[in-house]
Formats: structure tokens, C-alpha cells, sequence
């Protein structure tokens, strides 16, 4: 019998040649990606951590039997019962965002399982599909068990099937980055930038957090989840070493553009759930430290790594870092009738945090956040007065991201349209503007949200939107998680100085 | 017709849509979207609205100041520019 040594390699590489098709037939360029190279290329593809099919069997069983018991011990509702109301909202974020995503992982992933140029490429990207939807089938099954106790919990599964807004921009990142993508652009977009550069490390942060707020349940998942990222997501470096040699200007496009794009949308998660939906004693750092110590600082070592340059904008991440996802919570918190999930008012010691975390800008918010909480004072608290302490106007949204017109500053928000072929467009910054004009035929014809309200096809009244367009009901449309009743709102000042 | 206009407050934190008459006074415009983000910033009298880099006098209607469907303007607190 042939050591595991013997047989491995053999059964990885299975490559041959085609005797009564093209090579470029087997994998044509438009789906096998660009640059379209022969396999005598790609044939040292290889990656670092091998495994078989019944390694890998069996490794899954193991962790699937861990999280099972996890869930078991800690993770029956009355244990999720106990957990601080903001980090439960913090879990419906999560519990809506990821699972579907991670389906869409799937169909990347399968691509790449047949369309990848390499067989160990392809092997890989078959245990990474597999990966995928144990990440999609894990949530679905542990938030399941919640919805007969709070519904917003069932948008675990209706999330992505909505025209809610953030469903939307959610949505058209992944239709794209994942679900409609070529084997090497998901590679490097999904695999090498979303993955490496975000994901793998986000979620053991994410587990942190959970960890923090005693929601053991959670963290394993996190934790099981990530380990598998850890192994499909080094799929990435290989292919890019490959095309790096080839076409090193469409790697640094590829780069810019989808840390951008992830950016945006994971500063929304991850930068939400730390710094305002954990409870303040149980944060173990702020979302800006979290960047740069885990995101930001590896990304740019591995970009040295195989001699690529840091993405053009840098300077406006590293500004964003400080702003952007504070002006989503507050826009989000004025209109949180529009999300499936509740809002926390930060107190006087969360803002007197937030200061000291973020200095620069933090003036302007707190303005916002005063007068906010003025209005609560003026309406008094109560579920009856909700309505009265939320935006009334139709919100903005990006040509590109399809997030809300919140980059910038309160005092110089970096809205700018641009005119193109008769018609006009708004994004949120310049990166975003950047992408659309390297591709204008893949974004010109979506339609965001404003656009689809004009055109009659969204209704324009906020009641219809909420229900019949998003998909919400008054029992599963966000609120303030104690309805204004907070101690400290009653006292007259609130100084965070 | 309504114009759907892009409007942007100093001190806000998101843009939104206004609907403006041809016939709205700039001030008025200014006033419907301080109006419409008064639950986030605070109420100014002394404001300008900048529309293509030029603040607007505010006694001239939407259509006269060239305003167009889409386009954006900001509202900006007094003696900025």
C-alpha cells in the first residue's frame, strides 16, 4: 500500500493533455480568467498545507462536532437569553450578513473547482466549496432555534432574498465578487484580498468580541469557521504569484479594487459591532486599533511580499479609519426602521470612549449624538414615540457601493457626481468613482436604491418601503433596543468632554 | 415636477434627497433640508448654499439658479467659502 507521502502528490496533480479539444476550450478565458495562459504555466502551482479528501472528512467532523457541543452546553436559548441586548443585535448582523454570503463562497468556489488552471487549484477549490457551505449551513442551523423567540432573527435566511438596502450593497459586492465572478479574479478578489486580508483575521477578532461578551456559542463558530478560511484562502497567493509574472497591473487593479470594496462593507460590520454594539467594559479594543493592528499592518507586508505597492487611496483608508463607520451608525441609527435589527444610543461614558479612541473627528459626532438625544428628551421615551426620533427624508445612496452618502466628514462629506453618457451618477468617495470608471459597463445600468424609487419601481413613501420593498414588518424593523429609556438621557446635560 | 435633488447639511452624516418646486427659493431649499436632517443637526440660521463651488443667492428660485435633476448642493454655515 502506498505511503500517504506516495500517493498525495499523484492524486493532487492530475493534469493531461487534451487530444480532441483546445486547451482554451477546456477553460476559455472569459470564465477561466484573464490573463488566459497554458497550463505549462501553472503546472508548479502548489499549495502550502496539503490535505486528502478524508483528511480533510475527517477534520470537518471533529469541528462540527465541537461547535454541536458547544451548542449544546451553552448555546440553548436561554443562554442567548442572557446576553447583553446590543451584542444580540450584534449577533443578528452577523446572523443576516454571513450566511448566504459565505452560499454565494460556494459558487465561487466551484468555479474555481473547475475552471481553476491547475488540477491542486482545482482540488482545492473543492474543499473550499465544501467549506463554504458547512459556513452557510452552521449559522442557518444555530440561529434557527431563535426565531420562534425573536423574528428578526429570521433574516439569517431572508436577508439576501430582500430589496432591503443593505441587502442591496451587500448583494452587488458579492454577485460580483463571488457568485458571477472568473476563477482567477475570485482568487485573488475573494481568496487572497477578502479572505487573507480581512476575513481570516476579522474573525478571530470577531471571536474575541463574542468571547468577551460571553457568547461561547458564537465564538466557536467564529473560531470553526476561521480555520477553515485559514486553508482555502491561501489559494490566493499561488495564483497571484503566477499572473504577478504576466499582467502586474491587473493584480494591483484587482488589489485596489476589492480591498476598497471590502473595506467598505466589513468597517460597516466589524467597525459596528465593536465599537457600539459591545457592551463598553467587555470591548477589548476599538475597531480602529483592531485595523490597524491585524488588518492594515499585515496587508501591507504581504503586498511587499510579492512587490506590489499599497493601493492609491491608502491615505483615505487610514482617514476613514477614524470617521466612516461612526457616520454609518448615526445615519444608521436615525433610520434604523429601515434594518432588521435594534440600536443602541451610546451613553455619556461610551461617547467619553469614543472620544478618547477617535479624537480627530469626534466633536462633530458628538453634536449629531446631542441632538439626537434631545429629540429623545423632547418626545419622551417609549415604543409609541420611535417614529418621532427617526429621519423622515429618502437617504442617499453610491453609484458603486450602494452604502448609504456617508464617506467624509460631517463638516465635507465626499459625495461627488459624475456625468456620463447623458445620465448621472453620485459616489461616496473617489476610490468608489475610481472603480466605476475602470468598468462602467459592469456598474452603469444598476440601479441603487434613489434611482428605483424615482423611477417608480420602489415605492416613494417610507411605510411602503419599510414593508413592501424591504420586507419588514413593525415587529422586525429596528428600534432603539430600550426605547429611549435610558437613566442618563433624563439627566438635563450629557458632557462627554 | 419635483427636482430630486442631492442635499448635503454641514454637520450631517449622510446625504439625502430633497424634492424641490422650479419655483422654491434657494432659502427655502436650504431650509427643507435642514428641515428634513433636523433630527441630527442642530437648527442655524446663518447658512449659505453652495451650489458648483458658488454660494447662491438665496432670494433666486431652483430653475434660476440652474439647479437640475440629480445635481448636488450643499448647505454650509455662513462666511465659510
Amino acid at each position: 500500500m502506498l505511503s500517504r507521502e506516495d500517493w498525495l502528490p499523484l492524486a493532487r496533480k492530475l493534469d493531461w493533455d487534451y487530444t480532441y479539444v483546445r486547451e482554451d476550450e477546456v477553460f476559455p478565458p472569459v470564465i477561466s480568467g484573464h490573463p488566459w495562459l497554458p497550463h505549462t504555466e501553472w503546472k508548479d502551482w502548489e499549495e502550502s498545507f496539503k490535505t486528502s479528501y478524508r483528511e480533510y472528512v475527517d477534520n470537518q467532523y471533529e469541528k462540527d462536532m465541537a461547535v454541536y457541543a458547544v451548542r449544546d452546553a451553552v448555546g440553548r436559548l436561554e443562554n442567548i437569553q442572557k446576553l447583553a441586548r446590543p451584542w444580540m443585535n450584534s449577533l443578528k448582523v452577523h446572523a443576516a450578513a454571513l450566511p448566504l454570503a459565505e452560499f454565494t463562497g460556494v459558487i465561487g468556489s466551484l468555479r474555481g473547482a473547475r475552471f481553476g488552471r491547475d488540477s491542486a487549484w482545482r482540488t482545492m477549490s473543492a474543499f473550499g466549496a465544501l467549506d463554504e457551505y458547512r459556513h452557510t449551513q452552521i449559522p442557518l442551523l444555530l440561529f434557527h432555534q431563535l426565531v420562534r423567540w425573536d423574528s428578526q432573527f429570521d433574516w439569517a435566511h431572508k436577508f439576501y432574498h430582500t430589496n432591503n438596502w443593505f441587502a442591496i450593497a451587500a448583494r452587488h459586492f458579492f454577485d460580483e465578487l463571488t457568485l458571477g465572478q472568473n476563477a482567477i479574479e475570485f482568487a485573488i478578489g475573494t481568496n487572497f484580498v477578502l479572505e487573507t486580508g480581512f476575513t481570516n483575521l476579522q474573525f478571530v477578532g470577531l471571536a474575541s468580541l463574542a468571547r468577551e461578551s460571553s457568547d461561547h456559542m458564537f465564538e466557536r463558530m467564529v473560531t470553526s469557521i476561521q480555520t477553515d478560511e485559514a486553508r482555502h484562502a491561501q489559494i490566493g497567493h499561488p495564483v497571484l504569484a503566477v499572473v504577478m509574472k504576466h499582467d502586474p497591473e491587473y493584480v494591483q487593479y484587482l488589489l485596489d479594487k476589492w480591498f476598497w470594496r471590502s473595506w467598505r462593507l466589513f468597517s460597516i460590520l466589524t467597525g459596528l459591532s465593536t465599537d457600539y454594539l459591545t457592551a463598553l467594559e467587555q470591548r477589548p479594543y476599538s475597531f480602529k486599533e483592531f485595523m490597524e493592528e491585524w488588518i492594515l499592518d499585515q496587508f501591507l507586508r504581504t503586498l511587499d511580499e510579492f512587490g506590489l505597492k499599497k493601493p492609491w487611496y491608502w491615505h483615505i483608508v487610514e482617514d476613514e479609519l477614524d470617521i466612516y463607520h461612526h457616520m454609518i451608525y448615526a445615519s444608521a441609527y436615525t433610520y434604523r426602521a429601515t434594518l432588521w435589527f435594534d440600536f443602541a444610543l451610546p451613553s455619556p461614558a461610551e461617547r467619553k470612549w469614543l472620544r478618547q479612541k477617535y479624537p480627530k473627528y469626534w466633536d462633530d459626532m458628538d453634536a449629531v449624538w446631542e441632538q439626537v438625544i434631545e429629540r429623545w428628551r423632547t418626545v419622551g421615551p417609549g415604543a409609541a414615540n420611535e417614529l418621532a426620533v427617526h429621519g423622515t427624508a429618502l437617504p442617499t445612496f453610491c453609484d458603486l457601493c450602494q452604502l448609504p452618502l456617508s464617506a467624509g466628514t460631517p463638516r465635507k462629506n465626499t459625495a461627488n457626481v459624475l456625468v456620463k453618457d447623458g445620465r448621472k451618477y453620485i459616489f461616496c468617495s473617489e476610490p468608489c468613482r475610481w472603480i466605476f470608471l475602470r468598468e462602467p459597463e459592469r456598474y452603469a445600468n444598476h440601479k441603487d436604491l434613489v434611482k428605483r424609487v424615482l423611477s417608480g419601481e420602489a415605492p416613494a413613501n417610507l411605510p411602503d418601503l419599510l414593508t413592501e420593498y424591504f420586507r419588514l414588518t413593525p415587529d422586525t424593523w429596528g428600534k432603539d433596543v430600550y426605547h429611549g429609556a435610558y437613566d442618563w438621557l433624563a439627566a438635563k446635560k450629557t458632557s462627554t468632554v | 415636477m419635483p427636482i430630486p435633488l442631492y442635499g448635503f447639511l454641514e454637520g450631517d452624516t449622510l446625504g439625502l434627497l430633497v424634492l424641490a418646486q422650479e419655483g422654491d427659493t434657494v432659502l427655502e431649499l436650504a431650509r427643507k433640508l435642514q428641515e428634513a436632517a433636523s433630527l441630527r443637526v442642530a437648527h442655524n440660521d446663518k447658512i449659505d448654499l453652495v451650489y458648483d463651488g458658488k454660494a447662491i443667492d438665496p432670494a433666486l428660485t431652483v430653475a434660476q439658479a440652474g439647479l437640475q435633476a440629480l445635481d448636488r448642493f450643499d448647505v454650509i454655515w455662513r462666511d465659510k467659502l
